[in-house]
């Protein structure tokens, strides 16, 4: 396959996302600028001029129209897709981890980072009010201290419930309406990076520091299979083909500041392909030359795209190899 | 004086762009022809054809209608199609499948090895200077009496070759547990009567190795000459800057006829693109 490199940012990038259609592709970088490209080309739609500070998170609603943006400025600001204007901006204490947009795409829940004397929270706005000026969140959940900071957050269960992530590796699900903590899982023994839901928004995958991912159903929080690496998983995600290629794909690689001190061949900084169900690897692709931050499953489950610490994205598409490649079991 | 006539025409770069001829573009059903015209390095005009294939796709409404946005941002003013600065093709990559298997076998081995070679290292045993402990050497019964009674075995690190130290190193080396430098010892300005006087012990047994590449290491030489039988040590000499192997070395034998079948074995065996040379090594006391 011969990807298309995407070199938009100037900066690490931090997270990347295909819209529900896939023919739109978001990337967030730790510059300012969220850019948005046409995944078929690699043409870049336009960029999102803005934020102050490294953009943490991103999110798309379903319709595509509109895209929110978490960053360390402050603030969460939602976007027009089709123009790149800022439509609202909401300003918070401390600097956004995480950020999501509900499946209806009126509200959007984000995670704010402990520090400068703020407890880390959970919160949820409805974008359909503006609020330039101060915060004022629909709801509050700070995060007790027995929990460490929540880092990612993801909407679930047709929007009756929001799932965080944590710096313990602990994965915590909220009621929306009562605000009251359902669940708390802690399987992982290092931070939880990334969280993706599949598909149909059944199953979960968290990426963790500890070098493994895991696999969770998320309508009972039970945890269903562990993905094994030796380097700090940085991001993961299923392949929407769960009938022909139930496959996940891992990225990650060595801590940003050690990759210096060693060469990109012992960094190992290629995606991993794992089988969904018997949790063993069976591909690689290299490309960076830096530790994968981000990684996404194009909507067709055809191709993925991955962002890295050395600013560049990659958009793939597979070959018949992959589709081809018969499970040895 | 030249005139500007001679130089004009060419003198401009600007000029010589200009005599292209202009690129054309030709559609024919669904490929489309670019024809254009550069010069190469060595001025020479070429003429560049690129075919590009015009694919129709179906898609939803709703993403036809996104692909006539206008770009915004930092794109407002690029031209329809991937801009070159931004949009890159890569270079080919595949996929790789691995098995489980082979990668958890060879991650292992990795580890063993890298484990016996810090072993290999820090290890070195004082009696036959293979890599475990003095303590638990195997041949201690045997040589530890010997080595005692040929006290100075450090010396012998020192002269490149299979010298036996003097009969008189014990009661210097050894007994007042203060170092003494060789030269200062007793018997230092009569060496050669000292290295007459070897025991027979070294002489007989050793076996010298030369014509040896680069990169060969104490412990090929372990892996090479160990079936023969018993190895007492070896030696491999080094430059005293580089520590690169200086190409020769020597191997103690415990039997004679080990050693014997080693020579026969391996004297013009082809090893690392070199062949061998073995042979007994000379006396040193013999050499001039």
């Amino acid at each position: 396959m011969k990807p298309l490199m995407l070199h938009g940012h100037e900066r690490s990038i931090t997270q990347i996302k295909y819209n529900a259609d896939g023919d739109l592709l978001f990337t967030a970088s730790k510059d300012q600028t969220p850019n948005v490209w046409f995944s078929v080309n690699g043409e870049r739609l336009g960029t999102f001029d803005g934020h102050q500070g490294a953009v943490w998170s991103i999110d798309v609603s379903y319709d595509s129209n509109r895209m929110v943006s978490g960053a360390a400025d402050r603030s969460v600001k939602v976007w027009d897709v089709s123009t790149g204007v800022c439509i609202s901006s909401v300003k918070a204490k401390s600097s956004i981890r995480g950020v999501s947009f509900s499946y209806s795409g009126s509200l959007i829940a984000y995670t704010t980072d402990k520090m400068m004397g703020q407890e880390s929270e959970v919160r949820i706005t409805d974008i359909r009010e503006r609020q330039d000026v101060e915060d004022s969140p629909m709801m509050r959940m700070p995060i007790t201290p027995h929990m460490m900071k929540g880092l990612s957050v993801l909407w679930g269960s047709l929007d009756t419930a929001i799932v965080t992530g944590h710096e313990d590796g602990a994965i915590v699900k909220w009621d929306v309406r009562t605000g009251k903590n359902l669940d708390r899982r802690c399987e992982h023994s290092g931070q939880i990076d990334d969280m993706q839901l599949n598909h149909d928004g059944s199953l979960l995958i968290t990426a963790s520091k500890d070098t493994t991912a895991r696999l969770w159903d998320l309508e009972t929080f039970e945890p269903m299979k562990k993905y094994k690496t030796e380097r700090p998983v940085k991001s993961a995600a299923i392949s929407p083909l769960l009938d022909t290629c139930p496959y996940v794909v891992l990225g990650g690689g060595q801590e940003a500041m050690e990759v210096t001190t060693t060469s990109t061949r012992e960094g190992k900084f290629d995606a991993r392909f794992f089988h969904l169900v018997f949790e063993e690897e069976f591909g690689r692709v290299k490309g960076h030359f830096g530790p994968i931050n981000s990684l996404a499953f194009h909507p067709s489950g055809k191709g993925y795209a991955s962002g890295g610490e050395d600013g560049y994205i990659r958009v793939h598409s597979f070959d018949d190899a992959y589709y081809q490649y018969k499970f040895d079991y | 004086m030249p005139s500007i006539d001679e130089h004009g025409p060419k003198s401009s770069w600007a000029d010589d762009i200009l005599d292209l001829p202009p690129p054309s573009v030709q559609v024919e059903g669904n490929t489309k022809t670019l024809t254009e015209y550069s010069y190469d390095d060595n001025d020479k005009m070429i003429k560049i054809i690129s075919t590009f294939r015009i694919e129709k796709r179906q898609v939803p409404k709703a993403i036809a209608l996104r692909k006539g946005w206008k770009k915004y941002g930092q794109s407002v003013n690029d031209a329809p199609g991937p801009n070159s600065a931004t949009t890159i093709v890569a270079e080919d990559v595949t996929m790789q499948f691995v098995t489980v298997k082979d990668e958890e076998d060879a991650e292992k081995e990795d580890v063993k090895k890298k484990l016996l070679d810090q072993a290999k290292g820090q290890v070195k045993c004082r009696i036959c200077r293979e890599d475990h402990w003095t303590k638990l050497c195997p041949y201690k019964e045997q040589l530890d009496p010997l080595r005692t009674s040929l006290m100075g075995d450090d010396k012998e690190e020192e002269n490149a070759g299979p010298v036996a130290t003097g009969s008189g190193g014990k009661s210097l080396g050894g007994s007042g547990g203060k170092y003494v430098p060789p030269s200062m010892r007793e018997g230092a300005n009569k060496r050669g009567e000292s290295m007459g006087n070897r025991s027979g012990r070294d002489d007989a047994i050793t076996v010298r190795v030369t014509n040896l590449s680069d990169s060969t290491r104490e412990q090929d030489l372990q892996d090479l000459f160990s079936p023969f039988g018993e190895i007492v040590r070896i030696y491999l000499a080094r430059d005293k800057n580089t520590g690169m192997p200086k190409g020769f070395a020597f191997i103690n034998f415990m039997r004679k006829e080990e050693a014997e079948r080693a020579i026969e074995v391996l004297n013009g065996y082809g090893y690392d693109h070199l062949i061998l040379n073995v042979e007994w090594a000379r006396p040193s006391g013999t050499q001039s």
